[in-house]
């Protein structure tokens, strides 16, 4: 039961050859199966709040494929409230490609993209999108909507997915500076995004629900924070398959019902959860669940564990401006994935002592030139700040790109010293 | 005086020049990246860590950066820390252009002017402003343009001597073109011309909206791009790939790491262009032989593992054609292949009227009257063995190419492999070591595959890893074979989709006798290949005819 979707991967892969629509088909399937599971038997250590995320994700995975008509493709860090408040779907592209990847359906859409002349470094998640949307697996959305924010990436896939398909796209443009005429221009570009949905939809945006739905958020990243730092002294076992559903309920699917749900049941798991065990790491960037030797180090493991990621949770601003669109442009302008990575760097210092952090996981995602170029600058100075950390050099989604043997070695041998400096045995 | 070095076009050159500045193009290519790679990652563009290189070894002391892309974000945090400049500034260009754009454009013009003016210890003078405006138009006669990411100066000095025509470097920094300012000297209302100036030019493709890119090439005068990508810079591989699909005039992909190495490859494609833009001019060896009055023709290919010769007589007819391992130089392996060739026809050299060299090695070699590409030979050796064929596989032991032809034997497009062994006979002689296999062993043994393996590394070196393990699994030796195959296959069809590669395809080089490959390729991509007999003599078979054609 385990693998339900996984063995799709194949199947899905030669059906996409020679029929888009059937192999879409037996993908919805198949992920309709795999929330069943994740449902009723999510495994007996899964804890509650990561099933609902779980959940919550596969909904958002299904529904631009069986409803592509509601459905918006987004980047990861667009401001979702107003697509959320207007009842359409937002599925984030680089989400879909990490999905695609878990169900080892990744291979055959890397290389259509590279045969169509898309660059080999090209960041893998996007270009795993791009492949299957190409091929016909992923069916037309309504519209594209993305920032700048946080990768060039961006600027690329979108463009390309927009005349591919054919459908409007509009661009949230985030400046490099973080300050209020930053947030101001953006806050104006969202009122821009809002008058392009109603246009393309002939909707209305009800402002009361975006106030709502953009409060819901502000509370939803509160209790997260809350739970964060009561984590810190606590163990919760967990894998990083996880991580990353959580990063989709927090950021794609942030203003909605569910995800204020789940941070709320993370504070309730992590009240109950025992005292804090083993080595405890900060991730950052995104972490490649599908390598074994990883889920075998860190995945339930009291031993070692992931206790937090900076790409699932970026940190909260003291004081979210009451307009709902300034509140949403606060957000991008002031992540920490925006202008210098010192701002990435300091956040990381901050996140590592919010969680009580052995060490760090400085992850050098194949064709992410913004985390590979901090890579050392990270590093330094972190260590500075007395946070151990690790710059380890793989890739998220693409199996072709190998190396688990390095990695293997890299991350037990990382734990191990993190162990002998808690004094433990390795 | 200090200069001030620049990247992007969308830099205010002028207002730095009306403030006193000298600036210059930071376009140099490096030789290595060891202090960039010291402090950054290996896998940033080449272009980001040549900038990092001229920084850090004190060849730049002044620089205004743009944060173009995520690559020059970290440079410009990399040089913050470590970059002991005497002047290092970021300015902010966003995405979009509109009202609100330029107002935060021009918020930066003035927060750069104040630093900059601080920092020279001048003020802004309007005169000096206006006449640092440098119209840039475009070319009135044929020219061939360089697109895509930017091209440093030794490698666009190389495509300049290496085309027919006049090339015009287009990429990145080199098509700015601001338009001339207005007769207005209030600094405020200057700047908020300036601001919406700049952002007007013709986009790069950082930009959200690049539709005015479509300037580039649907220019009349325009008769062939030369499109350069550099390794890690992705913004640019996406407009070749629309291109690909849109262009009416000829284009050669280039790919470089911004390093002075790796000419050869490249130089190798340039020609191999050149020779379809201007077939009869290009080659010819200065101070060649004169003719003989000799009735045979000769063609030596000088490739990475092998030096092949084939020896025609004026009808077309082959009477020699030998293999013979390259060896330790190319010349001296040409000449060795070419006294066993002669040896084997019975003739001697003054029975040569006319020689073409052709291979890798082609440069090396002295002899001959003409030197043309192992491209267009081979495309030329592969129609001469069958007019039907439109698409040719070439897999060497050092590349692997794909070339599209024309019903005339013309070469119409080509692709080749980047500077990676997988995909090419060398990966193949790597696998067969870790097998404890010869390579006729390795070619059969694949045949006999009962599981489907699928080796995921790419890497030849991950890959060789991935073998080891499979040995340790004991998985069957002639699936792990397949899968090695398999991959192999899947770059091949890879190179074929790039440049939409047609039937009927024949496979030279040497894998074309590994019977596992073939069949794989073959599965792949859904037809029989055709293989001939001298498929291996293909490359020097070409270059003799081009002899033929030179009597």
């Amino acid at each position: 039961m385990k693998d339900i979707v996984t063995s799709f991967g194949a199947w899905v892969q030669t059906r996409c050859d020679k029929d888009p629509e059937s192999a879409r088909w037996w993908l919805t399937t198949g992920y309709r199966a795999k929330k069943l599971q994740l449902q009723l038997a999510p495994g007996r250590e899964v804890s509650r709040a990561a099933q609902m995320a779980a959940v919550q994700t596969m909904d958002s995975m299904i529904a631009p494929l069986a409803h592509p008509e509601k459905a918006a493709m987004a980047s990861l860090f667009l401001p979702c409230e107003p697509l959320l408040a207007m009842g359409l779907h937002p599925y984030s592209c680089e989400g879909f490609g990490c999905f695609l990847s878990g169900t080892q359906a990744e291979q055959s859409f890397l290389q259509y993209a590279e045969s169509e002349g898309l660059p080999e470094t090209f960041c893998s998640y996007h270009k795993v999108f791009i492949g299957a949307a190409e091929k016909g697996l992923m069916p037309r959305p309504r519209f594209i909507l993305n920032t700048t924010l946080a990768c060039d990436a961006n600027m690329l896939t979108f463009r390309r997915l927009a005349e591919y398909f054919d459908v409007p796209q509009f661009v949230v443009d985030v400046p490099y500076a973080a300050d209020q005429g930053a947030v101001d221009y953006v806050a104006g570009q969202l009122r821009q995004m809002v008058a392009f949905l109603e246009k393309h939809t002939g909707q209305k945006l009800n402002q009361d629900l975006l106030e709502e739905t953009v409060a819901r958020s502000v509370r939803s990243l509160n209790n997260f924070d809350r739970y964060m730092t009561l984590r810190s002294d606590k163990l919760l076992l967990g894998e990083a398959t996880g991580e990353m559903f959580s990063a989709f309920a927090l950021h794609n699917l942030l203003g909605s019902k569910e995800t204020e749900a789940y941070t709320l049941r993370c504070l309730e798991d992590v009240e109950k959860a025992p005292p804090a065990q083993g080595v405890r790491l900060l991730w950052l960037h995104t972490i490649p669940f599908w390598m074994e030797p990883l889920r075998t180090a860190l995945d339930f493991n009291r031993q070692a564990q992931i206790v937090g990621c900076d790409m699932c949770y970026e940190g909260i601003l003291p004081q979210f401006s009451h307009d709902p669109y300034e509140a949403m442009a606060q957000r991008v302008v002031y992540s920490p994935f925006n202008g210098p990575v010192s701002r990435r760097i300091d956040r990381a210092i901050q996140a590592a002592r919010q969680v009580k952090a052995d060490g760090a996981v400085w992850f050098c995602h194949w064709g992410c030139k913004h985390t590979l170029g901090g890579a050392q600058l990270g590093k330094e100075t972190m260590e500075g700040a007395g946070i151990p950390t690790l710059v380890l050099d793989g890739d998220g989604c693409d199996r072709s790109h190998g190396g688990e043997g390095q990695l293997a070695t890299r991350m037990e041998a990382f734990v191990e010293m993190l162990k002998a400096e808690r004094g433990e045995s390795a | 005086m200090s200069t001030t070095h620049y990247i992007c076009k969308y830099t205010p050159v002028e207002l730095l020049s009306a403030l006193g500045g000298q600036c210059a193009v930071l376009d140099g290519m490096a030789d290595s990246f060891d202090r960039s790679d010291q402090v950054s990652h290996p896998n940033l563009c080449g272009f980001g860590k040549a900038v990092l290189e001229a920084c850090l070894s004190g060849q730049v002391k002044e620089l205004v950066l743009v944060n173009c892309c995520d690559t020059i974000r970290s440079a410009y945090d990399v040089l913050l820390k470590h970059g002991k400049l005497d002047f290092l500034f970021l300015m902010d260009m966003l995405h979009c252009g509109g009202d609100c754009a330029r107002e935060r454009t021009k918020g930066e013009l003035l927060r750069l002017a104040k630093a900059y003016g601080a920092y020279k210890g001048t003020t802004f003078d309007p005169k000096t402003f206006r006449a640092a405006f440098a119209p840039n138009p475009r070319p009135t006669q044929p020219y061939l343009s360089v697109l895509g990411g930017r091209v440093g100066e030794p490698l666009f000095r190389m495509m300049a001597e290496s085309m027919p025509l006049p090339v015009r470097n287009d990429t990145c920094v080199h098509n700015r073109d601001v338009a001339m300012p207005p007769e207005e000297d209030d600094f405020d209302a200057l700047m908020d011309w300036y601001a919406g100036a700049l952002l007007e030019q013709l986009p790069c493709m950082r930009m959200a909206d690049n539709s005015g890119r479509r300037q580039l090439t649907q220019d009349p005068h325009l008769k062939g791009v030369i499109y350069h990508t550099v390794k890690f810079c992705d913004y640019y591989g996406f407009e070749y790939a629309q291109l690909r699909g849109e262009l009416t005039v000829p284009m050669l992909k280039l790919e470089s790491d911004y390093t002075v190495q790796s000419s050869g490859q490249l130089r190798t494609r340039l020609e191999a262009f050149a020779e379809t833009l201007a077939p009869e001019t290009m080659g010819v060896r200065e101070g060649g032989r004169a003719m003989h009055k000799g009735h045979y023709y000769v063609g030596i290919d000088s490739g990475s593992t092998s030096t092949d010769v084939a020896i025609l007589d004026k009808d077309k007819n082959l009477v020699a054609g030998v293999i013979l391992p390259t060896g330790a130089g190319a010349a001296a392996g040409a000449d060795r292949a070419l006294e066993a060739a002669l040896e084997q026809a019975g003739l001697t050299k003054e029975d040569i009227a006319a020689t073409v060299t052709t291979g890798y090695g082609r440069s090396a070699i002295q002899m001959g009257d003409k030197s043309i590409t192992e491209i267009t030979c081979h495309a030329r050796g592969a129609f001469f063995l069958d007019p039907s064929v439109r698409t040719i596989i070439d897999i060497g032991g050092q590349d692997s190419k794909v070339i599209r032809i024309d019903e005339q034997g013309n070469v119409v497009n080509f692709v080749m492999n980047d500077k990676c062994a997988a995909g090419t006979g060398r990966f193949l002689e790597l696998m067969a070591r870790t097998l404890e296999l010869s390579m006729e062993e390795m070619s059969q043994a694949g045949l006999d595959w009962k599981e489907e393996i699928t080796i995921s590394s790419m890497c030849t070196v991950f890959a060789e890893s991935e073998v080891v393990s499979l040995i340790a699994q004991n998985k069957r030796q002639a699936d792990i074979i397949h899968g090695l195959n398999q991959s192999v296959a899947s770059k091949t069809c890879a190179l074929c989709r790039r440049i939409g590669g047609e039937p009927n395809y024949m496979m030279t080089g040497g894998v074309s006798k590994n019977k596992g490959v073939v069949a794989a390729i073959e599965k792949q991509l859904g037809v029989e290949l055709v293989i001939s007999d001298q498929a291996q003599l293909n490359g020097a078979l070409g270059a003799a005819l081009f002899a033929l054609e030179l009597s």
